[in-house]
């Protein structure tokens, strides 16, 4: 399973089958509560983590002018599926109220 | 009828009203939200920022978040002109103000491509309304800082058992970090290892002397015969400041998961159990026979410079509204939110929730005589043991000091660490150019700290409170403001958020020039007595100069919140005339 469905499948999400009732509900309520920011964190510090990685691999797709080494090429399969959500992530509007948490 | 119990049943019943009644009828008539509509969380799923999320998930994330020390010792002042005013502003305020601004922020980022309030600013009032809400920003996190490292090193000093019980979370934190990422132990065992420890640390600082630093009180007044006693005597605020400033550095630079993350994670569960055992013993005090103890009424402007208007509504700061709530829903939650449907609950019932633990915080303050009350913050201590005790027993009262001391200390410093961090991500951002050393991580820190430092160790306490009240309530009210903008835009009904902007702006604008002008200036001329605290009162010019770097404090504050609400009226004005539009918003 991808990181995302993982996270979709621990946290719930709409696309996952739901476990109903009221425990299951009280557990969310806990994780939110107690985990849910420090999961969020640990996502965004691996993802500018992937974005140096991907930055000095393959920044030349970005228009970055990095030389694209030979080792690019060689893990060019295993990057592909991760491109799309890559660029969207990079191109993203930021601003100084996305960092409160 | 003297019991605080028919007074949380009354609030929970209008919260009740609030959320099923008028809170329903808002959303079908104003945001319409639609289950069917795509929100960002799918839109751009990501896995990291944008995904989607349960609404218990996210309910329990904004509580969290928005949980501070606000609620806790707003109704400290607010209680000064009776319970019964700082009853109704928690009620009504929640009932018409409150949860609108934190469910509409949420929705607004939703139906913006789940951005947050910067690039929204930027797109309803241009950049220099961008630039004045940074401005804006940067002043409320210096004030946010100021007050709560005052408070963290004040508490310090009154209660001798809690700066071991606070070193000693702060390890236990660390080691449960440790546990997680390093050694790879789960997630339960941890956490009950960690539990296990916290409750041993707090029961040895509750009985050990060796453990305790020696008691102190404040203000203290020599010629009164009051000592200041503590670890320094006089300067015992400052050394605990400057304590305080040093933990705060480390969270601040040190990678997320070694400090902060461990640390918030590991303080939640002793900080909610306190919140879970004074609404309960608030609850049953009809039965323990917890009795109230302060007037209802005490008068509109008891001390002759406090008017009730504009101040007690700035005082009760995050009980009531809030406008760090605004920045937090529409940062994270907007991103995570499954289905419109669920920002209600979540935006909502998160402030709602917040009420009540701004309402059980005035209930432990309404059974405290009013002589121990006057000039003891740390009162709130005591209302929690009187709360508590019937059902925990009497041979528990060291302990449960310790508790209930240390759950404060811990509601401020959570958060403060997240503030000092973010101070610094904002100024990487900001300072560029010639100032770019000011964005440096150390550099950033240091001075994100220092001022504050300053502030904290030579301000008297209530009045930086009504300085952060008074700018987080201005937040609030822009953020209504932004919220009307858009509704205004996509020409839904707005007078149900302009009305309650208008009051917030007004009020909160009012409260900060009438504590730069009426508060902070006569002092700074030398009519009153200057406002710096002892022992730096001493010290004339020094106490001269720093009044008027809080005249001019207050000054940054009004000119930017009103340049600010200038800015969102134009826009709002702007968008009335705009034609209607002919797409989906």
């Amino acid at each position: 399973m991808t990181p995302i469905g993982e996270v979709k499948r621990a946290l719930g999400g709409k696309n996952e089958p739901k476990k109903g009732g009221f425990l299951s509900a009280l557990k969310g309520v806990l994780y939110g509560m107690a985990s849910h920011g420090n999961v969020t964190a640990a996502l965004r510090t691996r993802m500018h983590m992937e974005h140096l990685f991907m930055f000095i691999t393959l920044g030349d797709m970005l228009g970055i002018p990095v030389l694209p080494p030979y080792y690019s090429l060689r893990i060019l399969p295993y990057a592909v599926p991760n491109i799309e959500s890559w660029k969207q992530r990079v191109f993203r509007e930021r601003d100084f109220t996305d960092a409160i948490y | 009828m003297n019991s605080p119990a028919l007074f949380v049943l009354i609030a929970l019943v209008a919260y009740g009203i609030a959320y099923f009644g008028y809170g329903r009828w808002f959303d079908r008539t104003v945001w319409k939200p639609d289950p069917k509509r795509t929100t960002p969380a799918h839109m751009y799923t990501d896995g990291v920022e944008y995904f989607p999320v349960s609404k218990y998930v996210l309910w329990g994330y904004q509580f969290k978040s928005i949980a501070a020390l606000g609620p806790v010792l707003g109704p400290y002042i607010a209680i000064n002109y009776g319970w019964a005013p700082a009853l109704a502003w928690i009620i009504l305020g929640n009932f018409f103000i409150g949860w609108l601004q934190d469910y509409g922020a949420i929705m607004l980022s939703v139906r913006n491509q789940g951005r947050s309030f910067g690039p929204i600013t930027y797109e309803f009032t241009g950049n220099a309304g961008r630039n004045t809400l940074l401005g804006f920003i940067l002043f409320y996190l210096l004030i946010i800082s100021a007050t709560f490292i005052y408070f963290i090193a004040l508490f310090w000093h009154i209660f001798p058992s809690t700066f071991a019980a606070t070193a000693g979370i702060l390890l236990v934190g660390v080691l449960a970090g440790q546990m997680l990422y390093r050694l790879r132990i789960n997630v339960l065992t941890t956490t009950l290892v960690a539990l296990g420890l916290m409750a041993l640390v707090i029961w040895a600082a509750a009985t050990f002397p060796a453990l305790q630093t020696p008691a102190g009180a404040w203000p203290p007044d020599p010629a009164g015969g009051v000592q200041a006693g503590g670890i320094a005597g006089e300067w015992s605020l400052l050394v605990w400041s400057v304590v305080v400033c040093v933990i705060l550095y480390l969270a601040s630079v040190l990678p997320l998961p070694t400090f902060i993350q461990p640390v918030n994670y590991v303080s939640f569960f002793p900080t909610f159990l306190a919140v879970i055992l004074i609404l309960v013993g608030a609850l049953v005090s009809g039965f323990t026979g917890v009795r109230l103890e302060q007037p209802a009424w005490i008068g509109f402007n008891p001390t002759g410079n406090n008017p009730m208007w504009p101040l007690m509504f700035v005082a009760i700061a995050c009980g009531s509204i809030s406008g760090w709530h605004s920045l937090v829903s529409s940062s994270s939650t907007s991103k995570q939110l499954d289905v419109e449907t669920d920002a209600l609950p979540v935006g909502a019932g998160a402030m709602l929730s917040e009420g009540l633990l701004a309402l059980a915080s005035l209930a432990a303050y309404m059974i405290i005589p009013k002589d121990q009350l006057t000039g003891s913050v740390g009162a709130w201590v005591a209302g929690a043991i009187k709360f508590t005790q019937p059902f925990l027993g009497a041979a528990a009262t060291d302990f449960l000091k310790a508790y209930f001391g240390v759950v404060l200390i811990l509601y401020a410093l959570t958060v403060q660490t997240l503030v000092t961090r973010f101070w610094r991500l904002v100024s990487a951002e900001v300072f560029r150019g010639p100032l770019a050393i000011l964005g440096q991580k150390h550099v950033a820190t240091f001075v994100g700290l220092v001022i504050p430092l300053a502030f904290a160790a030579t301000g008297s306490w209530n009045n930086l409170w009504l300085y952060f009240g008074g700018s987080n309530q201005l937040l609030a009210g822009l953020a209504l403001m932004l919220i009307t903008i858009h509704l205004a835009r996509t020409k839904a009904p707005t007078i149900y958020t302009l009305l309650p902007a208008t009051f917030m702006i007004i009020t909160t604008i009012s409260a900060i020039a009438w504590q730069a002008v009426r508060v902070y200036l006569p002092a700074f001329l030398g009519t009153t007595p200057t406002l710096v605290q002892y022992p730096f009162n001493q010290y004339s010019g020094f106490a001269r100069a720093m009044d008027g770097i809080f005249v001019l404090v207050g000054a940054a504050l009004f000119i930017l919140g009103l340049t600010m609400a200038y800015r969102t009226y134009a826009a709002y004005a702007a968008a009335r005339r705009a034609p209607v539009p002919t797409g989906d918003d």
